[in-house]
């Protein structure tokens, strides 16, 4: 832009500006690392309390290591009147039929979008895509009625059935399918591939990573929702683990902090294994949404 | 497209593969166009029955008077004059008010902040361990993190007094005063999406070119001008889409509150969304309280149509 006013004042500044950077990198750094330690501060301080004794689970000042490696809160926590593990594998069970449901349904639908011609295809993408302005709260009311109506109520089906298609999966699969060049596409038909297996034995391999991506960040969100399960599951048996946790929590904190705690250590793996196997992916496809657009 | 390479994939037939085989082209089409419709479908059906399905019936249940044992009964637009009369929606909305603006000033000012720190070539794996520090509150459940703060607000126990009280300060009563309730819910919201919107700003800035800020910089260039001039405006579309997420999520505040406050004391740190769960499943007054969710929606969709007319077309990029 201003090529011009550029040579005469490069040496002068150049050497202002090299002195400042190494100070301002410290202060930052450092801004970082309190602002860090900020972060995983809270996650220690579970971890480490649920190693204690629950009398000792409040000690102050606090240490902030494991003083003790006491696993019996973990024992506790899975043995005490809310049942913790029946929750988790209630979890589970939903997140994993989620998550299947949507690696099946949202490649094919943003395939189609992306590269099958129909009549009508780019307004019914608009109109789904609409749906991810209509807050869940607003259908919850006719969700629940709906539910209430089939017996689904206190059933993991509740929480399945509407969880296994979604928009966002489909907006994902849709942007890296336009990413894939048409003549791949166009030679496989051309060797008299049907459009199904075009799409099963080459489009989809190729979409292998944006898949497990859409599985993974499918299954966190299904595993960490707490609205819907806490609208639809009323009993402890069909509760999902963020519900018993909170059950377990009573009310004003009143639960045995120490199994609290090993209990939400517990509730808290999959994103810590999610975050260190696939942190890379899920940054990838959080931010192409928002950056090109 | 799909012309061009049926012609070359077609060489026995050049000149008549255009117009000699209609029946045939427009068989592939319907065939294309079945296979799309059959592709398409369970998302589809998903949305109809799962999204646009129970928003229509919640504006019509809007305008009814419904308890689920007797037949809704149409009452016009009763719901929603009652909601100017309702002193606690007043509250609830106003407190939600106080999220939305706490959430979008301080999440972004934050994450802008850490952004700015963290983009100086600093070594790339120290770069990546921030990052990634940052990061992980946001994978985590609103549930569980706000389970582990409610142990540290704690007002004699909680580990946040003690380092409050050891530097001289008073005992805060985070969970059960009127003020700091709202507070701790406003702490821990900022702090699990801090970490979400800095991955958005760094990558928006790294679309930013290097030559130009270097260039400014030898034009003798401050960063405060730097950043001002050249950074901010070329993050702009960035901080649009953090601001209407923020704005969007505040709206929809709820578990935190429910593990850290449970609303209280009184309606002091209730948000809309909670009220709407109350007045619906405690209630049963599925009319009114569908009635306020609709609003809701009207909010956030207002909100989320700015984002899109602000920006280009999402469904034209390539």
């Amino acid at each position: 832009m201003s090529n011009t006013a550029l040579l005469p004042s490069r040496s002068r500044s150049g050497k202002a500006v090299r002195r400042r950077p190494g100070v301002g990198k410290s202060v930052s750094v450092a801004l970082l690392v309190l602002g860090a330690i900020g972060m995983i501060a809270p996650f220690l301080w579970m971890f480490t309390t649920s190693l204690r004794d629950a009398g000792h689970a409040y000690d102050l000042p606090p240490q902030w290591l494991p003083t003790e490696w006491d696993w019996s809160n973990y024992a506790g926590a899975v043995t005490g009147p809310v049942p913790i593990l029946r929750n988790m594998f209630n979890s589970a069970v939903i997140a994993i039929a989620v998550s299947i449901g949507m690696i099946i349904t949202a490649p094919m639908a943003g395939y189609a979008f992306a590269k099958l011609d129909f009549p009508g295809r780019n307004s019914i993408f608009v109109g789904l895509l609409s749906s991810l302005m209509v807050p869940a709260q607003v259908t919850i009311i006719p969700l629940f009625l709906l539910m209430r109506t089939f017996g689904l109520l206190d059933n993991p089906l509740s929480l399945i059935l509407p969880g296994i298609t979604g928009a966002l999966g489909v907006f994902l699969l849709r942007q890296f399918f336009l990413g894939l060049p048409q003549e791949i596409i166009d030679a496989a038909r051309m060797d008299g591939a049907t459009a199904w297996q075009t799409y099963r034995l080459i489009a989809l391999p190729l979409a292998k990573n944006a898949v497990s991506t859409l599985g993974v960040i499918t299954f966190l969100g299904s595993w960490n929702a707490y609205f819907a399960p806490s609208i639809f599951l009323n009993s402890t048996d069909t509760a999902t683990l963020p519900l018993g946790l909170v059950l377990m929590l009573g009310p004003y904190g009143a639960g045995n902090v120490a199994q609290v705690m090993a209990a939400t250590t517990i509730a808290i793996a999959p994103a810590l294994i999610v975050f260190l196997v696939a942190q890379r992916w899920i940054i990838a496809s959080l931010t192409q949404s928002a950056v090109k657009g | 497209m799909t012309m061009t390479a049926s012609k070359t994939a077609l060489p026995p037939a050049p000149a008549s593969g255009r117009g000699g085989r209609p029946g045939q082209q427009s068989a592939a089409r319907r065939r294309e166009a079945l296979t799309g419709y059959l592709f398409t479908a369970p998302t589809v059906i998903g949305f109809l029955v799962f999204i646009l399905g129970p928003l229509v019936a919640a504006l019509y249940l809007s305008l009814t008077k419904y308890n689920i044992l007797t037949a809704p009964k149409f009452v016009g637009f009763d719901n929603y004059a009652r909601m100017f009369r309702d002193e606690r929606l007043a509250t609830t909305y106003g407190n939600t008010v106080l999220y939305v603006g706490a959430a979008v000033v301080l999440i972004n000012g934050f994450a802008l902040l850490f952004t700015v720190l963290i983009n100086q070539r600093l070594p790339r794996a120290l770069t990546y361990v921030f990052r990634s520090a940052y990061f992980f509150p946001y994978l985590v459940a609103l549930v569980y993190v706000s389970i582990i703060w409610q142990a540290l607000f704690q007002k004699d126990t909680g580990i946040l007094n003690y380092y409050i009280t050891a530097l001289g300060g008073e005992r805060i009563d985070w969970l059960n005063s009127s003020e700091f309730s709202k507070v701790s819910v406003i702490v821990v919201d900022t702090w699990r999406n801090v970490g979400f919107a800095m991955l958005i700003f760094v990558a928006a800035l790294q679309e930013v070119p290097k030559d130009m800020v270097e260039a400014a910089r030898m034009d003798g260039a401050n960063e405060w001008q730097i950043f001002r001039s050249i950074v901010l405006p070329m993050i702009s579309q960035a901080t649009f889409f953090n601001i209407t997420i923020t704005i969007i999520g505040a709206f929809q505040i709820y578990e935190s509150i429910i593990v850290l406050t449970r609303g209280g004391p009184g309606d002091a740190s209730r948000s809309v969304v909670m009220y709407i769960a109350e007045v619906a499943f405690n209630k049963f007054d599925m009319g009114y309280a569908s009635a306020i969710a609709v609003t809701l929606f009207l909010i956030i969709m207002l909100v989320t149509m700015v984002q899109f007319r602000l920006r280009k077309s999402w469904v034209n990029n390539e």
